[in-house]
C-alpha cells in the first residue's frame, strides 16, 4: 500500500514502524538526560496517532496527572518534514528536579524556567536528533518558546485559528526512577509531512 | 578558472558571510578561550578580534555569570546536544546598547542564544558555537502586551468614581468567599450600606456634589477597612464590604465606627457644606446561606430594616429561627 492514498492515516506497519523508532530516539534522549542527572529513567511505549486538532487538547489534557503544568515548545524542520517538540512538566516535579540539577538557587518562578530550558534543550534536541538519524532527515531546530509556567492545561495552546486539522503526534511519557518527576514529550508533525515521513518509513519497512 | 580556485572563491564568500551577518558568532574552545569572534560581536562589543583571542570568555566578560554559561555550554561539549537559552531567562549575555540607539525602547539589547556542538574530525567535541539573536523588538513588544493585559485587569475590576472593585468583580470575589466558607469554619461578616437620601442631595446639590459624596464615603471606606477585606461598589449609592475572619459583633464594630465618622463628616463643594448618614445591614455567614444569593439577601433585609427604622442606623440579620 502506497503512502500516497494514506496521507491521512496510518497502517499498522506504518504505525509499528513509527514506535520503532521512536523507540530508539526516546533512548538516545534519555541516555543523555541520565548522564546529564546520572539517573536511571524509565521509558514507556510511545503511543502513535494521527490526531485531529480539537484532539490535541484531550492528547494535553491527558498527559498529565496535576492540572498545573509549565510547558516549552520548539519547532523542527528539514527536508520537507515539519513539526514541534512540547515539552509538559508536572509543575510537582520542579523540587526534585531542582535536587538532580544540583540547582542552587531560588526555586521561585525564574528559576523553575531555568530548570525548563536545561531540560528540554536536552531532551527535544536529543529526540529531533536521533529521529532524524534514523530516517535520514537532518533537523533544523527553531529557537525554543515557553508555552507557559504554571498554567491549565488547557491554555497551553490556544484553539480556534489552527492552520491544520490533523497531526501526527508521538506521545512520550518520561518518568525518572525514585523522584518524583515526570514529564510528557509531545512531537507533533504537520499534515503535509505525514507523506513525506510514511515515504521514509515505507523504505525503512521494504 | 580551475577547481580549487573556485573553492576558494566560495570559501571567501563564506568567510564573508559570516563576518557581515546579521547575528553574533562566537567560537570557543573546550577552556572557554574564544577563537573566533564574528563582526557583528565586534561592532557591537567595541573589541576587535585581536583583543579577544584565546583569552577566556568569562575575563573579557565579567557580566556573564560563569556557573550558569557552563551549565548550559557543558552539556553540548558532552552530550553533542544543542541547548538555546532565551531572553526570559536572562536579559542578554552580552551587555550590548540596543540596536537602534534613537527611537528604541530599551537602553539594552535582549538576546536570545543558541549553543551548538562542533565536532572534530575524530567526532569529538572540542568546540561549541555560540549564536547571538538580537531579540529586543519582541522582548520590548512583549513587555508592552503583558502590560497592557495588567492594565485591562484592573481597569475591568475597579470602579472608576470610587477606586473600589466594581460589582461584577466584587461579586466574583464574594462567591468564590462564599465557597470558602463552606469549607471553613472561621467567621465572615457582609455589610452592605447605603447613602441616605441621596436624592436630595442630588436634587439639591447637583450630580457633581453627588459624585464627590460617593468619592469621599469611598475614600473614608478604604481608610476604615483592613487589606484583606473586600471593597466594592455595589450599585449607585450602595456599596458592598466582605469582612474576612469576621464575626457579627467585631463587623458591627466596624460598621457603627464607619457610621460615626461618616455623621461627623463635612464635604466641602463650592460653596455647599454637605453633610450625609449611611445605613448599614449585616449578615454573618451561617451554613442555611447555601448560596451567595441568599445571603446577600439576608444583608439586603438587614439594610432595609435599619432604612425603616429612622435611618443612619446599623443593623444585624438575625435568624428567624
Amino acid at each position: 500500500m502506497g503512502a500516497y492514498a494514506m496521507t491521512m492515516s496510518l497502517t499498522e506497519d506504518q504505525r509499528d514502524c513509527y514506535q520503532e523508532i521512536t523507540n530508539v530516539a526516546m533512548g538516545q534522549a534519555a541516555d543523555r538526560l541520565a548522564r546529564l542527572l546520572n539517573v536511571y529513567v524509565i521509558l514507556p511505549i510511545p503511543k502513535v496517532n494521527m490526531i485531529s486538532a480539537s484532539e490535541l487538547h484531550m492528547a494535553l489534557a491527558g498527559t498529565t496527572v496535576s492540572d498545573n503544568v509549565s510547558a516549552v515548545c520548539q519547532g523542527f524542520i528539514g527536508s520537507g518534514i515539519a513539526g514541534e517538540a512540547l515539552l509538559v512538566f508536572n509543575d510537582a516535579s520542579f523540587s526534585d528536579l531542582a535536587q538532580l540539577m544540583n540547582y542552587k538557587g531560588p526555586l521561585d518562578r525564574h528559576g523553575e524556567l531555568e530548570l525548563l530550558m536545561d531540560v528540554s534543550s536536552v531532551l527535544i534536541g536529543a529526540c529531533i536528533h536521533g529521529l532524524g538519524e534514523q530516517i535520514e532527515v537532518s533537523f533544523n531546530q527553531g529557537h525554543p518558546v515557553v508555552l507557559g509556567q504554571h498554567c491549565h492545561v488547557d491554555d497551553l495552546v490556544k484553539s480556534g485559528n489552527h492552520q491544520w486539522s490533523q497531526t501526527l503526534a508521538i506521545e512520550i511519557h518520561y518518568e525518572i526512577e525514585d523522584v518524583n518527576i515526570s514529564c510528557d514529550l509531545l512531537l507533533l508533525f504537520t499534515e503535509d509531512s505525514v507523506a513525506k515521513i510514511n515515504q521514509q518509513v515505507d523504505y525503512l519497512l521494504d | 578558472m580551475t577547481k580549487p580556485g573556485a573553492e576558494f572563491g566560495e570559501m571567501h564568500w563564506l568567510m564573508d558571510v559570516l563576518q557581515s551577518i546579521d547575528v553574533g558568532l562566537v567560537i570557543l574552545d573546550r577552556d572557554y578561550k574564544i577563537q573566533l569572534w564574528n563582526s557583528f560581536m565586534e561592532n557591537h562589543s567595541g573589541l576587535c578580534p585581536d583583543d579577544v583571542h584565546d583569552k577566556p570568555l568569562f575575563e573579557s566578560f565579567t557580566d556573564i555569570p560563569e556557573t550558569w554559561f557552563r551549565q548550559k555550554a557543558e552539556p553540548v561539549f558532552e552530550l553533542k546536544t544543542r541547548t538555546f537559552t532565551i531572553w526570559e531567562q536572562r536579559p542578554y549575555l552580552f551587555k550590548f546598547k540596543n540596536s537602534r540607539p534613537i527611537t528604541g525602547r530599551s537602553s539594552t539589547m535582549y538576546q536570545n542564544s543558541s549553543i551548538m556542538p562542533l565536532e572534530s574530525i575524530d567526532g569529538t567535541v572540542n568546540h561549541i558555537c555560540l549564536i547571538i539573536y538580537d531579540v529586543t523588538d519582541i522582548a520590548v513588544n512583549q513587555k508592552d502586551l503583558t502590560n497592557a493585559n495588567g492594565h485591562l485587569a484592573y481597569l475591568s475590576q475597579i470602579d472608576n468614581l470610587t477606586e473600589l472593585l466594581n460589582r461584577e468583580f466584587w461579586e466574583k470575589e464574594f462567591k468564590r468567599e462564599h465557597k470558602r466558607c463552606i469549607r471553613t469554619s472561621t467567621p465572615c461578616s457582609l455589610v452592605m450600606f447605603d447613602i441616605d437620601n441621596f436624592k436630595t442631595i442630588n436634587n439639591n446639590h447637583g450630580h457633581q456634589a453627588g459624585d464627590e459624596v460617593i468619592r469621599t464615603l469611598a475614600s473614608m471606606v478604604r481608610q476604615t477597612a483592613r487589606e484583606t477585606d473586600i471593597c466594592g461598589r455595589y450599585g449607585g449609592e450602595e456599596f458592598s464590604i466582605l469582612l474576612v475572619d469576621t464575626d457579627a459583633t467585631a463587623a458591627t464594630n466596624f460598621t457603627e465606627r464607619l457610621r460615626k465618622k461618616v455623621a461627623g463628616l463635612v464635604v466641602n463643594i463650592e460653596e455647599h457644606e454637605i453633610q450625609f448618614t449611611i445605613s448599614a445591614g449585616i449578615a454573618e455567614y451561617s451554613k442555611k446561606f447555601e448560596k451567595p444569593s441568599l445571603w446577600l439577601e439576608a444583608a439586603e433585609k438587614a439594610l432595609t430594616h435599619a432604612k425603616n427604622n429612622g435611618r443612619n442606623k446599623t443593623t444585624v440579620y438575625q435568624s428567624k429561627e
